[in-house]
């Protein structure tokens, strides 16, 4: 008997796998997962921009969990080639180099032990042991896990997430647990904290927090009894979909996955009614219901933008209506200051999203769309599939709780760039004014007083660094993600430099927006990473700092600059970047274009309206 | 009612194994189709009990299954077929 699905058939459409997966995600029944599944799996290169193998290895059957996983990994944007190991495992898997895992070589690997597993009676018996047993059964524990992890570091760099310990939903000494001297809960506690401080100790090993996964969900109704006892699964079906949508939202920050604008309807979006109909007076926001559930709303929002979340508004409403009432209302959160752009007309709101995707120079695939109509969100659905759109319920006093529960927006670390985003993209708002008023390019350049600070292996700047590649999806000339640790590497390698560029100008600090990872060889210097945020693109500021480079090569005897290019879905309006900086092309290597400046013929001035403040960390002679 | 129950018991064990509903018949059993396997017995029965709200009993997760022994546990615990 023929499975009967899509085949090659047809080409998924990606509005209409996105109905699906909704479909999935508001009833994620094991029917409906697996039906999906069916249907889109098959098609997921061409649905999803990024590919990526996964590999999973645990002391508990995972293999049922896979259909949701993959589903998952393409509502945020991934094409998942899985792996799943015999369970119970995980040593072999990770030490051995001839084990399943380590042949499919993945680029991440999900450690999913749970400490019940591994040390049972820490969970089943604890009140027959003693302290120093239980102490020693997480010493073993530890030292089993630490040389596993160590071993399979030394072979790859692959991202490792390793699931933390979920506490008893009752613990064994009941209330007195609390004020016991050897207590379940804290020794489990414990636990966690030593798990967090080994990851710390390596490169590219992450923790996450499942203990919160399953307390949200609630400790006593996580599991399935009869299926963790006959199957070995420790998740119920009904939380499979959770459980994969939790693994998935660690990786969207990796990947350049996540969203970077919030595009908001105004008429029962931020306030009740329609300013059209019932004036600055009637509209609902203040401090009583249903206006508290809208204040509520606005304040999670500006929360939002405090993380460096950009907000746009899109309104049907007369032009200039919206802005006064952010002005002028009382009880407004919101004000016209903390939205980079808006589109207040009777134009298609697809068409107003496009506009602000090409007015912020960010990706329509980086936006997400809020709107409480069904039609305007089935529109953009339609229209823009790229886009995140939500719908909010009907009732405003859930609107809060649909921001809180976003993961879209989701980074593993904040930096000082994102929570000043919001003020970048407002100074972007006077350089185009003055832009429009300058009579040529380079009056306005010399207006802008722009001021270029380079910092050449500096630690300070690891951070910065390692987001920019993870954030980075269109002026990025090769588009390899780094870890914090990959940055440090190339910072204290000898044949390896990190240049930052930072940018001011008289509207305010850009921060950290450009960033070159070059290989450094006698003949040659190596553009092996290249890449600025579109922010700041247009001001000569790319060409700049690559006559800066060139001219360092030409001083360090060079004779080429060489710039790698890796064509990707996002980077093609800056393919023809290299050339237009004088270098041709050369021998490709694989997938890697070079481009190559000869220095001798090179120009490396720089433009008279960029002053140029150059601070070197760590040289290297 | 059973006869909604019927095309529901159909569409749930079709969506699973991958089959159509035409070809859900008392006489499906592991060893006729490819796709019923230890893991898609688990998912069977967990996607049954999703469905018509009851939950099995665990000795019953690792007997030999077949369509029509499906619907005689469905059946025991007060489901119409």
């Amino acid at each position: 008997m023929r499975e009967h699905g899509m085949g090659e058939a047809a080409k998924m459409d990606l509005a209409r796998a996105n109905a699906l997966l909704d479909e999935v995600n508001r009833q994620p029944t094991l029917a409906r997962i697996a039906t999906a599944a069916r249907e889109l799996v098959g098609h997921a290169r061409d649905l999803a921009p990024v590919a990526l193998r996964l590999a999973c290895t645990s002391s508990y059957t995972f293999d049922p969990i896979k259909p949701a996983l993959q589903l998952q990994g393409l509502r945020a944007g991934f094409a998942l080639e899985t792996y799943v190991g015999p369970y119970g495992q995980f040593d072999r898997e990770l030490i051995d180099p001839a084990s399943g895992l380590a042949q499919f070589s993945p680029q991440v690997v999900v450690l999913a032990v749970r400490l019940a597993d591994v040390c049972p009676a820490i969970y089943e018996s604890f009140n027959s042991l003693s302290e120093s047993e239980g102490r020693g059964l997480l010493d073993d524990w530890f030292s089993r896990l630490e040389s596993a992890l160590r071993t399979f570091r030394q072979r790859s760099d692959a991202h490792v997430f390793v699931t933390d310990y979920d506490l008893p939903a009752a613990p064994a000494l009941g209330l007195a647990d609390r004020s016991a001297t050897f207590s379940q809960e804290a020794l489990i506690r414990g636990a966690n904290d030593r798990l967090r401080q080994l990851a710390a100790s390596m490169s590219n090993v992450h923790v996450l927090d499942y203990d919160a996964l399953v307390a949200r969900h609630g400790r006593a109704t996580w599991s399935d009894r009869r299926m963790a006892l006959y199957a070995r699964i420790p998740v119920s079906a009904a939380n499979y979909w959770s459980f994969a949508g939790f693994l998935v939202r660690h990786l969207r920050p990796l990947y350049g996955l996540t969203r970077k604008v919030l595009v908001l309807d105004a008429d029962n979006t931020l306030w009740g009614g329609v300013l059209g109909d019932v004036g600055l007076d009637g509209i609902a926001l203040g401090p009583d219901y249903p206006g508290s559930a809208f204040t509520a709303f606005q304040r999670r929002v500006l929360d939002l933008y405090h993380r460096g979340i950009v907000l746009c508004i899109a309104s049907k409403n007369e032009p200039g209506t919206v802005q006064e009432a952010l002005e002028k209302h009382p009880n407004m959160v919101l004000r016209p200051r903390h939205f980079a752009a808006m589109r207040v007309n009777w134009e298609p709101k697809p068409k107003n999203l496009q506009e602000l995707a090409d007015d912020l120079n960010l990706g329509i695939d980086s936006f997400v769309f809020m709107d409480d109509s069904d039609v305007e969100c089935e529109l953009m659905r339609q229209t823009l599939p790229q886009v995140l759109t939500i719908t909010l319920p009907k009732e405003p006093a859930e609107y809060a709780a649909v921001v809180e529960a976003l993961d879209c927006f989701d980074q593993w670390k904040i930096s000082s760039e994102d929570r000043k985003r919001g003020e970048l993209y407002r100074a972007e708002a006077g350089r185009k004014q003055l832009a429009a008023a300058a009579v040529d390019m380079p009056t306005f350049y010399r207006q802008l007083e722009m001021k270029v600070a380079l910092r050449v292996n500096d630690t300070s700047q690891v951070a910065r660094a390692a987001q920019m590649t993870n954030r980075t999806n269109q002026f990025n000339m090769h588009t390899i993600r780094y870890a914090e640790d990959d940055v440090r590497k190339f910072m204290s390698d000898s044949g390896s430099e990190v240049v930052t560029l930072a940018l001011s100008d008289r509207f305010g600090d850009n921060g950290v927006v450009g960033l070159a990872v070059i290989r450094k060889k006698p003949h040659e210097w190596v553009l092996h990473q290249f890449l600025m945020s579109c922010r700041i693109l247009g001001r000569t500021v790319e060409k700049a700092f690559i006559a800066w480079i060139a001219g360092r090569a030409k001083v360090a005897g060079a004779k080429e600059l060489v710039g790698e290019f890796v064509p990707t879905a996002k980077n093609k309006p800056f393919s023809g970047f290299y050339a237009s900086c004088g270098f041709l092309p050369g021998e490709p290597e694989g997938a890697v274009q070079r481009m190559v400046l000869s220095l001798a013929s090179a120009d490396v001035t720089l433009p008279d309206w960029i002053t140029l403040e150059v601070e070197t960390g760590l040289e290297h002679t | 009612m059973s006869a909604g129950n019927a095309e529901r018991f159909k569409s749930v064990v079709s969506a699973i194994l991958g089959v159509s509903p035409q070809e859900v018949s008392d006489d499906l059993t592991p060893d006729s189709v490819d796709t019923w396997d230890s893991l898609n017995q688990i998912n069977l029965i967990g996607a049954l009990e999703q469905e018509f709200g009851v939950t099995l009993a665990a000795q019953n997760l690792g007997d030999y299954m077949t369509v029509a022994l499906l619907k005689k546990l469905l059946v025991e615990h007060g489901v119409e077929l």
